[in-house]
């Protein structure tokens, strides 16, 4: 049984279809990478998988239940945990607050208190690196520090599924071969059954996932191993030819 | 049939007020359909025009037809010195900045209104005859209200359509960014839809006049406010033609509620027809939050 | 224990001296009262709009329903004798809890520009409601002053609506203080901030955003219910609908919670202390016009000052010793 299956799921807005009749399969343990050009609605569909969205035709699964109308935070319980392309932290809170959050209501597994999820919270502060700016407000971190809160953030609630959205981009190369290297570990470490990002910097993906989706265009246009698919002509066609050649 | 009777008089008349409160909501649609703003204070803007009409028949003999620009013109301008002292710091504030923002706008409105023309109830009657329609008296007054919140409505839309500013405004509507790399001046075009949909709402407050004989006083915008939510909702908030269609539909409501309530004793059909504005609003949001002609959004 | 204790040393404090001053001499006891009232409006207030970032127009409706709730203990129940005025007060709860779960299921589901707008109507809706059907006396409203002095006779009845029943909004403000600074500090409090900071976010990571903010809702209205049963009508010995129905009370409400600092403990309290100090004072200088004041002053802070007086200091003690008093 795959730990995430969606069946012909499609997102319309006003007269644009920005996914369409897109089904995958990811199994437990997988790395998997969704890569495609800009608007081709690889954050529409992470926002149908937490549950920001309702798909308007096609079905989710996750874990073995049908997701498909239950609400966000029904589902970031059941173990599905997510970063956002562009930062959002609870600007106005610390690092520590922020984590916590997570570590407080991102579980089934009973209720906890303040204390232990603050002390949850200082180890994925840890395990990120940004131990140092734990106390500091949200906002006054830097863009990659405050995508390494959202990691922490989503690690917090032990997802059993973590959904990365663009979390290298903007990074200088030092820093993404950190990141990735640190997200390979944590998959280990947490035993994470999934990883699902979606990225524009090549390299990354080449270096984390093992089998990746190209979209394009609202569609699944391949899917596979990820070197396989990196090599095929039309996917170098929508993809590099607009957007940016590997290694670059 | 006394009752049927009564009821057909009360649906054409809330047929004509309807046109007029749809006037009276497309300022506030147009507000929140290009700055996502809610003018909370927006039934103030109504009383504005509402004793704009009255100050000019009363000491200038002007009649209502003839407040209409210069109701558009202090519209205008109140809706530019709002913006640009107020309105365009909160833009990308948190949406609680600007609604208690709009909010004591509003208040303080009213209390200049209340310090310097007092608390009293105050009319007009311009009075230049009536069409017999057999079931129902109509006064003309109140036919030409009908007949120019209609025209205003349409040069409104073909304002929209046809103009340079009516593009960059739709521009702006559908994508901020991208209208902004195209070198629309976003700013611009925010103070000139704020200042439009003020003056449209000013301009609405003279033709309320002509159905509130001596209803016109500092805390009337209340009850606009409520009804403008009402009919906006209707509409899909952020559409201005939805809300004149939601307004035709809120004016039927209303008076057929009216009609019907009439019938029960021991209840005063006037406050009630009030409750039931409310009630309407809060059923269309739970079954339907973002408008019965609303579209997406969640 | 020391994360409630710290932050109350501030609270405590401000209180001990209004109480102090208050009844330091017979002519100052007036004047703090009236500040007291609206210390105790702004911290119950505080709790739906500091902790949640979601404005209520009609929250008035709240403190109008309290006060008939204890209007009608008197006018029903008065064989009761004394507990008339706890039975009073248990009517005041349940009355603007079940408002506020009303209004609350169905629009603290929507996002906040559309709960704001179904709050609009929430207090002239029922203002109608109730002079519409003649509900409670209609628009003559519920005199009980002649009950109360049945029941208690003129003394007591005079000692209640002149001391009593300022002492009664004393404590409910004080309470309120306390429940904050549990809230803050509890999984409640860490659902709020994440729902105010950034709802969708706060969903994605497991946050039941609609059950958190009927939660805050309640309680600010259950606290603004017991305000006006005793601020208006232990105090005033009548019900009104024209006076509890006034939207200057939801004015002034949001005035003070901005003014001194949405969200923070301390911030109401402040608000309603330079609130109620100016308002006590200037009312002779322009009675009946404060809205105007206020209006002006609530736009002034929320576009050039939207932290508060609380919201500024409290960034200003952030990493000192300080820190953890001022919450
Ligand atoms: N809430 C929305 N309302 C209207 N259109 C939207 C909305 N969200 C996304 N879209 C549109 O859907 C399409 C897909 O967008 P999406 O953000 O999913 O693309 P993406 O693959 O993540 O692109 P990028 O690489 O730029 O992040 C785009 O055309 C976008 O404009
Ligand atoms: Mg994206």
């Amino acid at each position: 049984m795959p730990l995430l299956e969606l069946d012909g799921v499609s997102k319309r807005f006003g007269g644009l279809i920005a996914v369409n009749d897109v089904s995958l399969k990811i199994e437990k343990g997988e790395s998997f990478g969704i890569v495609g050009p800009n608007g081709s609605g690889k954050t529409t569909l992470f926002n149908l998988i937490s549950g920001i969205y309702r798909p308007d035709s096609g079905r989710i699964f996750f874990d073995g239940q049908e997701i498909t109308e239950l609400p966000p935070y029904r589902r970031a319980q059941l173990g599905i945990g997510r970063s956002f392309q562009i930062p959002r932290p609870f600007k106005g809170a610390t690092v520590r607050e922020n984590v916590a959050v997570g570590a407080l209501f991102g579980t089934l597994s009973g209720k906890i208190d303040v204390d232990s999820a603050l002390e949850i919270a200082d180890h994925y502060i840890e395990v990120v690196g940004l131990h140092e700016k734990r106390n500091d407000e949200a906002e006054r971190l830097t863009a990659v520090e405050k995508k390494l809160l959202e990691l922490a953030r989503a690690l917090a609630m032990k997802p059993k599924l973590l959904l990365l959205d663009e979390v290298v981009a903007g990074m200088n190369p030092k820093d993404v071969d950190r990141v990735v290297d640190l997200i390979k570990r944590v998959k280990e470490e947490e035993e994470i059954a999934v990883v699902a990002m979606v990225e524009h910097v090549i390299p990354a993906v080449m270096k984390f996932a093992e089998r990746i989706m190209v979209m394009h265009e609202g569609r699944k246009m391949v899917e596979g191993p990820t070197l396989e698919v990196l090599m095929m002509d039309e996917v170098a066609m929508v993809y590099f030819g607009e957007s940016k050649l590997p290694g670059e | 049939m006394p009752f049927l009777e009564q009821l057909a008089g009360n649906l054409i008349y809330g047929a004509i007020l309807g046109a007029v409160y749809g006037l009276a909501t497309m300022g506030l649609s147009q507000i929140f359909g290009v700055l996502k703003i809610v003018n909370v204070g927006h039934g103030a803007f109504i009383m504005l025009g509402a004793f704009t009409a009255y100050w000019m028949f009363t000491l200038y003999s002007i009649n209502p037809m003839l407040s209409i620009p210069i109701a558009l013109v202090i519209g205008l301008s109140m809706g530019l010195a709002v913006f640009y002292t107020v309105i365009r710091r909160l833009i990308g504030a948190p949406e609680l900045s600007s609604l208690l923002a709009t909010f004591g706008i509003g208040i303080f409105l009213e209390e200049l209104a209340k310090f310097f023309w007092g608390p009293d109830h105050r009319g007009y009657t311009w009075n230049i005859g009536s069409v017999n329609l057999s079931i129902t008296l109509i006064p003309y007054s109140k036919l030409l209200a009908f007949g120019m919140s209609i025209i205003i409505a349409l040069i409104l839309y073909s304002i929209f359509q046809k103009t340079r500013i009516g593009t960059a405004i739709r521009a702006v509507v559908e994508d901020r960014e991208g209208a902004m790399v195209c070198g629309v001046n976003v700013t611009r075009i925010y103070a000139l839809s704020f200042a439009i949909g003020i003056g449209l709402t000013v301009m609405s407050g003279v033709l309320v006049t002509l159905f509130v004989p001596v209803g016109i006083n500092p805390y009337m915008g209340g009850e606009y406010t409520l009804k403008a939510f009402v009919i906006a909702v209707l509409g899909g908030l952020s559409s201005p033609w939805g809300a004149f269609v939601g307004g035709f539909i809120f004016g039927l409501l209303e008076n057929g509620s009216y009609t019907i309530l009439s019938l029960f004793p021991n209840v005063e059909p006037f406050s009630l027809t009030r409750f039931v504005a409310f009630s309407v609003l809060l059923i269309i949001l739970l079954v339907k939050p973002t408008g019965l002609m609303g579209g997406e959004g969640e | 224990m020391r994360r409630y204790v710290r932050p109350m040393i501030p609270v405590i404090i401000l209180y001990l001296t209004l109480l102090l001053v208050g009844l330091s001499s017979e002519s100052r006891w007036q004047p703090v009262a009236f500040i007291m009232f609206y210390i105790a409006l702004g911290q119950a207030l505080n709790m739906f709009l500091g902790m949640t970032g979601y404005v209520d127009f009609g929250y008035v409706a709240f403190l109008a329903l309290g006060s008939y709730g204890m209007a009608l203990a008197f006018s029903s129940f008065s064989s009761l004798g004394l507990w008339v005025i706890l039975l009073g007060f248990v009517l005041a709860i349940i009355m603007s809890s079940l408002l506020s779960l009303a209004v609350g299921a169905i629009a603290l589901r929507l996002r906040g520009a559309y709960f704001a707008i179904a709050t609009i109507g929430v207090n002239e809706g029922f203002r109608y409601l109730v002079e519409g059907v003649r509900l409670w006396g209609g628009s003559e409203g519920i005199i009980i002053s002649s009950t109360m002095k049945d029941i208690f006779g003129s003394d007591l009845s005079n000692y209640i609506s002149t001391f009593v029943a300022d002492i009664m909004v004393f404590v409910i403000g004080f309470i309120a203080a306390f429940l904050t600074v549990y809230i803050i500090n509890s999984r409640i409090g860490y659902a709020l901030m994440a729902v105010r900071e950034d709802e969708d976010a706060a969903r994605v990571m497991g946050v039941f955003a609609t059950k958190y903010k009927i939660m805050a809702f309640a309680m600010s209205a259950i606290f603004a219910g017991l305000i006006g049963a005793s601020a208006w009508t232990l105090k005033l010995t009548y019900v009104f609908p024209e006076d509890v129905f006034n939207i200057t009370y939801t004015v002034e409400a949001i005035a003070i919670v901005m003014l001194g600092g949405a969200g923070t403990l301390t911030g109401p309290i402040m608000g309603g202390l330079i609130y109620g100090f100016l308002r006590y004072y200037l009312s002779t200088v322009l009675p009946g016009f404060q809205l105007l004041v206020v209006a002006p002053l609530l736009v002034l802070i929320v576009t050039i000052f939207p932290e508060g007086v609380m919201g500024y200091v409290k960034r200003k003690v952030r990493n000192t010793r300080f820190e953890k008093y001022i919450i």
